[in-house]
């Protein structure tokens, strides 16, 4: 990644992380307040809650307590009380509750026995002990207690007075429907008020006008909770895209322990969530814009900052392909311009350092030339003196075996002299290598040929050498054949060169891609890996009488084929050279042990 | 002088007091006698299918006669028929005809007799040896055919086809219909020419379809002569010293299971036997007749009431909650127990607490019953296609005789009409006690209570006269004031 692209990253990181952070802490303080808000609501309609429930209670209570003062009520039990028939007034209960407003009323016999019944009349006559059971005081006030009716149990506040007459106790229970106040609250915008009723057997089920919209297994949860713990709580529900809403449940108690109904109050967040929203929204068009701004800014600060970088890294790049001719402006006074001037001054520095190299070079390889010279020209020098020396003594000491002193020294001046011929000759040639006439070449017949000829000095006697041919099916390749059968005459030299004891030296071809691949493997002696690295060095060598240039010329001509010349040598084991030479463009393979080469494909 | 002055003025008070008194309780013509009852009724024709058949025949016995008549001491005496006699098989009967006119001026002949009873049971063969005889050939012998055709559906009717290509009926009655509002008013107008004599009435008007407790308001308050009261509000209206004509627990209440080939939905699921049992058995009878009825029904155990048959106790049999859960129990461990939905008469409030008293005390033997209103339950043809499981219908006693009334009930239920022939055919009350026993033995009706009818009168109204079953007969009636 570049430093422009880094910089602009840091930058729009920078504001986002600010512009969110900025945005977290405003969507958190609006949070908390909306939630202080939100339980100050909610307290407020249970408030108003519990006041519809203690009016209702009182309503009652007075509705009840009039019917069982009534005169009316005291004959009717007095009659019971003194034997009367109840069937005469299964109606009562109904006429009493109609005038008291009252949704249930039941007129009870002292044994539990239900004498008349407003919201139940066919129900007369079967007991109802569940608050004589009860061990506790009757209680005076309202309580809720669930009312079996022929629709089901109904949640009910009620109300129980007793008539005592002749020693007898009669009880009149009376009330009204729970939904009633449910009914009556007027919960504001956003606020939804409803109640479980729980009733002993049988599924509970939730009243009042929003109670369809309570239907939410985690309310059914928290209902459960408070029903089991008889203690209050809350929980976030999830009522859509955008939608929650804040339930609190509150038990009501009973006549017993047991809760017999849950308030549930639902306060939805919708604001909440429109204003986190509304924040987020702006969040993002601030740090949308700001990481636009910030981009453009960065862009053109990172470009002033890094063009000059650039073209250092760019100078660099180009002295490290060799351009060392590299110059870069320096832009100013600062840490920038002072590096442009270090790296103009570095770059020159070793430019200088470059050409006292090459200079330095250029003389020892100079001298390397002159000692090789000196060393090859020395050794058929010394003969030719010896000779010269010779004929001169025997003019001077013998003349008369001057004749045959003559000519045997003419014979060995001309012997050196031609070998100095020699040796000029390979430096001449080295010196001016010929251009390849590539045509296309069968690389195994080449290999075979060569084989051939030397099958007389691979056959001496005791060093003898065993030719192994492993010749692939090798297209032909695009070579000059006069170089490339020079080359491989070099490499075999210096094969039996190595195998001064005897051994194997095998041919090996086959295609790799585009190119044809020669390798000769021998026996010998093997090289080190020094020895590696320097043999295709021009003047080296490791026999006594070398010259230091057949490799030299093999890597050249292989190099002008477009080729590569490898070795691969271990001591004692032997040597390995790897050539490689492209193919022939449009060359057929040649088939390989028959010396037949593909005649149409070759040439066309 | 003065001392005959005194006995002169002293005779002559009580001669005048004595005259008004004569004079206020003889009959007097003239006037409108309205009355006010509960249910609408949209026809007349004794044959068709009414939701309130019993109410249709007490405003059609006006018009239409039968050709023989019970009496209010419950005494079988000719109407339209002189006499009467069968062969010896009491297959074929014959009756002589009065001479009576339609109300259209017409002569009541045999042969029209002979078309009436024809329309009104197809099975017999009915024709007119004479103007003045008709016969009648039954399939099967009829032990009590005079008291048979005594039933409101064997009136005698004339069916014309009027102009507009609608229905007339013409009857034989005392009161002709001069104006009707189907469902709303009946209006009849004394028979000028009636072979009994004119009606002492003018007009007769029957207003319907009003509550039972709003009739009772406009009882206190409006011009009515009589109202039909519910039997819990019996009590009510006699503290207040108002004059109630009560019959004897007449009417059948009792709850009949439906089922596909018995008049119930086609594909309903009939309800299993053992539940029926259970169900029969859990229901507290006594309860619902001593305080739902006010003592004034009587628990039921057989198809026709205890002072009719005089078998009736012999029949079902006690409450046994304990017998009616193990019941339960053994269905439930073969078959599915739904909760079983009865319809009850959606216009009648004693109908409904004794439907949920019956739920009542259904829960307490683990059966589910789900009473509801309905609209149209004494329809037959409307039965059929209601999605209640059982029905509680209200059935009126039809005759006092127990053969024929049996006969009536089982054609109102709807239910055992394999059983006519012999009822019908039936010369002891033995024979009648087997029959009964055997139709109940399946609980497809479990009888719940025989409830009376009840009627408020007006202390200016006399001779309105209810017979046992609850049946109206209103020839002599008349009303003080009139002219």
């Amino acid at each position: 990644m570049s430093l422009k692209a880094k910089l602009l990253l840091l930058v729009t990181l920078s504001i986002t992380v600010s512009v969110g952070a900025v945005a977290w802490l405003i969507e958190t303080r609006a949070h908390e307040a909306f939630r202080h808000v939100e339980e100050e609501r909610t307290a407020t309609l249970v408030n108003q809650f519990r006041r519809e429930f203690e009016h209702e209670g009182v309503e009652i209570t007075r509705g009840v307590g009039a019917i069982a003062g009534s005169d009316a009520t005291l004959r009717s039990v007095t009659e019971l009380a003194n034997g009367a028939e109840y069937a005469n007034y299964v109606n009562q209960a109904a006429t009493d509750a109609a005038a008291q407003r009252l949704d249930f009323m039941d007129l009870i016999a002292p044994d539990g026995a239900i004498i008349s019944s407003a919201h139940w009349p066919a129900r007369f006559g079967y007991k109802q002990r569940w608050f004589l059971d009860h061990l506790a005081p009757l209680p005076q006030q309202t309580f809720l207690r669930h009312v079996e009716t022929p629709q089901g149990s109904v949640l009910a506040m009620l109300c129980l007075r007793t008539v005592h007459v002749h020693d007898l106790n009669f009880y009149l229970i009376g009330g009204r429907k729970l939904d009633a106040v449910v009914q009556s609250l007027s919960p504001p915008e956003g606020l939804r008020v409803a109640i479980f009723s729980a009733p002993e057997q049988g599924t509970g089920e939730m009243i009042g006008p929003a109670k369809e919209t309570f239907a939410d297994t985690k309310v059914a949860s928290l209902v459960q909770k408070v029903l089991e713990q008889h203690g209050d709580a809350s929980t976030t529900v999830d009522l859509g895209p955008e939608q929650e809403e804040v339930v609190h449940a509150i038990s009501l108690p009973g006549f017993t322990d047991r809760i017999p109904a849950v308030l549930l109050v639902g306060n939805s967040l919708e604001q909440e969530l429109l204003l986190e929203k509304r924040i987020r929204n702006i969040s993002l068009i601030i740090a949308g814009l700001g990481v636009f701004i910030g981009v453009v800014v960065s862009g053109i600060v990172a470009a002033r900052f890094t063009r000059p970088v650039k073209a250092l890294a760019q100078a660099a790049t180009e002295i490290g392909q060799g351009n060392w001719n590299v110059h870069v402006e320096a832009s100013g006074e600062d840490e920038i311009g002072k590096l442009a001037l270090a790296f103009n001054q570095m770059t020159e520095e070793l430019m200088g350092q470059r050409e006292r190299l090459v200079q330095s070079e250029r003389v020892a390889a100079w001298r390397e030339l002159a000692r090789r010279l000196a060393h090859e020209l020395k050794n058929p020098l010394f003969p030719l003196q010896i000779t010269v020396e010779n004929l001169l003594r025997a003019r001077q000491n013998s003349p008369q075996e001057f004749d045959e002193v003559f000519q045997e020294s003419t014979t060995t001046l001309l012997a050196e002299i031609a070998n100095l011929k020699t040796i000029i000759g390979r430096f001449s040639d080295f010196s001016r290598m010929p251009t390849p006439q590539l045509q296309a070449v069968d690389l195994n017949d080449l290999v075979r040929n060569i084989v051939q000829l030397f099958q007389g000095q691979l056959n001496r006697e005791p060093a003898r050498i065993r030719p192994e041919l492993q010749l692939g099916a090798v297209p032909a390749v695009s070579a000059d054949p006069v170089l490339l059968r020079r080359v491989v005459e070099n490499l075999v030299l210096n094969a039996i060169d190595a195998m001064a004891k005897g051994g194997t030296l095998t041919f090996r071809t086959f295609a790799v891609d585009r190119f044809a691949v020669f390798e000769l493997s021998d026996t010998g002696a093997g090289l080190t890996p020094e020895e590696c690295d320097r043999l295709f060095t021009p003047y080296y060598t490791t026999k006594q009488h070398g010259t230091g240039l057949g490799l030299a010329i093999v890597q050249s001509v292989v190099s002008d084929h477009k080729g590569s010349i490898s070795v691969t040598s271990k001591k004692d084991v032997g040597t390995t050279f790897h050539v490689e030479l492209p193919l022939f463009q449009g060359a057929a393979t040649i088939e390989s042990g028959n010396g037949r080469t593909g005649s149409g494909a070759i040439g066309s | 002088m003065k001392r005959l002055l005194l006995p002169l003025f002293a005779i002559s008070s009580l001669l005048l007091t004595a005259a008004g008194t004569y004079g206020s309780a003889r009959p007097r013509y003239g006037g409108t006698v309205r009355v006010l009852i509960h249910d609408k009724v949209a026809s007349l024709d004794p044959l068709s299918d009414e939701d309130h058949p019993a109410t249709r025949d007490r405003m059609a016995a006006l018009t239409f006669e039968t050709l023989t008549a019970v009496d209010a001491q419950g005494r079988l005496r000719p109407n339209l028929a002189l006499s009467w006699h069968a062969d010896q098989t009491k297959r074929v009967w014959q009756f002589r005809l009065r001479l009576v006119n339609f109300q259209d001026g017409t002569v009541l002949t045999a042969a029209d007799v002979a078309a009436s009873l024809s329309k009104s049971n197809p099975a017999w063969k009915c024709s007119a040896p004479d103007r003045q005889t008709v016969a009648i050939e039954a399939p099967g012998p009829i032990q009590h055919m005079a008291e048979l055709i005594a039933l409101p559906r064997y009136a005698i009717v004339k069916r014309e086809t009027g102009d507009s290509g609608s229905a007339i009926l013409i009857g034989t009655g005392s009161y002709k219909l001069s104006q009707w509002q189907p469902g709303e008013r009946f209006q009849f107008t004394a028979n000028e020419d009636y072979w009994g004599g004119r009606p002492f009435a003018d007009n007769i008007e029957f207003q319907m379809g009003a509550s039972l407790r709003d009739q009772l308001m406009d009882r206190q308050l409006g011009p009515y002569a009589a109202t039909e009261l519910s039997v819990d509000q019996i009590r009510t209206v006699e503290q207040n010293n108002q004059t109630v004509v009560t019959s004897r627990p007449s009417d059948l209440l009792a709850l009949v299971f439906l089922q596909p080939e018995t008049g119930g939905k086609p594909g309903k699921k009939p309800v299993d036997a053992r539940i029926r049992t259970a169900l029969g058995l859990a229901i507290n009878k006594a309860a619902i007749s001593n305080v739902l009825f006010q003592r004034r029904g009587a628990p039921a155990s057989g198809l026709l009431p205890q002072w009719l048959t005089g078998y009736e106790f012999m029949l079902g049999s006690a409450m046994n909650l304990e017998r009616a859960k193990e019941l339960r129990a053994d269905a439930a461990a073969y078959v599915v127990i739904s909760p079983i939905a009865l319809a009850y008469d959606f216009s009648d409030p004693l109908a409904k607490l004794v439907a949920e008293r019956i739920a009542v005390d259904a829960r307490e033997a683990g059966i589910i019953v789900q009473p509801y209103g309905e609209s149209h339950i004494n329809s037959k043809t409307a039965r059929s296609s209601i999605n209640a499981d059982a029905v509680l219908l209200r059935l009126p006693l039809q005759s006092v005789d127990p053969a024929s009334a049996l006969s009536a009930r089982i054609d109102d239920l709807g239910l055992f009409q394999e059983s006519t022939s012999a009822i019908l055919g039936a010369a002891r009350p033995e024979d009648l006690f087997d029959i009964e026993r055997k139709l109940l033995e399946s609980n497809r009706v479990l009888p719940v209570a025989h409830v009376p009818q009840a009627l408020w009168l007006n202390s200016n109204v006399h001779n309105w006269q209810q017979l046992v079953n609850g049946t109206w007969q209103l020839d002599q009636l008349w009303v003080e004031g009139a002219r």
